[in-house]
């Protein structure tokens, strides 16, 4: 991931940008019924460990290149998604299917609520994060591998 | 989204994998979210992961020129097949890895990482 945000920066233009968009694994999802008047929140859906490694990774590979000066934090923000299903089986079998979400949704209403609703619409709806991110002029810091490495190229010859 | 277009998708939900663009928001509403078309007016821009273009192909309408890399063969073909469809002239789709852009020096002026990183 490292490699890849070094390679963004070198195509990036000076006052180019970088986006960086994905699933907010910090909190959580929601599976909600579609009402009249909005939306009834029937569960609280968590983020799988496996999503949550991965989102881990990700933070720290931005967080290092924001280090290494590469790049400046410049915005961020979240937005919701909400994912549309036809009914409670459709979203059920969504979850049991989805590799980001643990496959079972910790549901906030009652068994019968759930039934009585069963055919109903329903959405899950999850948090979408962002940042912007600009480069930073090439620093001394930033040259240090490839200068090493030419280093090397020279010791060897 | 009109409730048909929503149902669509829902069923969509059912028999592709979970992990389907369909299921992404809106590429135009997630542009909207980070500050709108202003972000990629004019600009080179380059969607790193691209998918089967669906980004790319929603933001060429407002960049100058949209550069979309990734390294599944079977998504490229699906976005040229797209972008062929659409009509959409100023989209290039390549297969490539993030690692190794074949891109020169600050060509680009806007990278995005849509559910890529």
């Amino acid at each position: 991931m490292v490699d890849a945000l070094r390679e963004v920066h070198r195509v990036l233009a000076a006052r180019g940008i970088l986006v960086d968009a994905r699933p907010d694994s910090r909190v959580l999802a929601y599976a909600e019924g579609r009402r009249a008047r909005g939306f009834q929140r029937f569960g609280e859906v968590k983020t799988s460990r496996f999503a949550i490694a991965i989102d881990r990774a990700s933070d720290l590979a931005i967080g290092r290149v924001v280090r290494e000066r590469l790049f400046k934090r410049k915005r961020r923000g979240r937005f919701w998604h909400r994912v549309p299903f036809d009914s409670l089986g459709d979203l059920r079998q969504y979850l049991s299917e989805h590799l980001r979400f643990v496959h079972r949704a910790k549901w906030v209403v009652e068994a019968a609520t759930r039934r009585r609703y069963t055919n109903g619409q329903f959405v899950i709806r999850r948090a979408v994060r962002y940042e912007i991110l600009v480069p930073s002029p090439r620093s001394r810091r930033a040259l240090v591998p490839s200068v090493v490495a030419a280093a090397h190229a020279k010791h060897s010859e | 989204m009109s409730g048909d277009a929503e149902g669509l998708i829902g069923d969509v939900g059912r028999h592709v994998p979970a992990m389907s663009a369909t299921l992404r928001p809106r590429p135009l509403d997630e542009l909207q979210a980070w500050g709108g078309v202003e972000l990629v007016r004019g600009k080179r821009v380059l969607d790193l992961g691209c998918g089967d273009g669906r980004f790319a192909l929603a933001v060429a309408a407002f960049a100058s020129t949209v550069e979309g890399l990734d390294p599944d063969p079977e998504a490229i073909a699906a976005a040229k097949k797209a972008a062929r469809r659409s009509g959409v002239r100023n989209v290039r789709f390549a297969v490539g890895a993030a690692q190794r852009l074949p891109y020169p020096d600050g060509a680009l002026d806007v990278v995005i990482l849509s559910w890529t990183l």
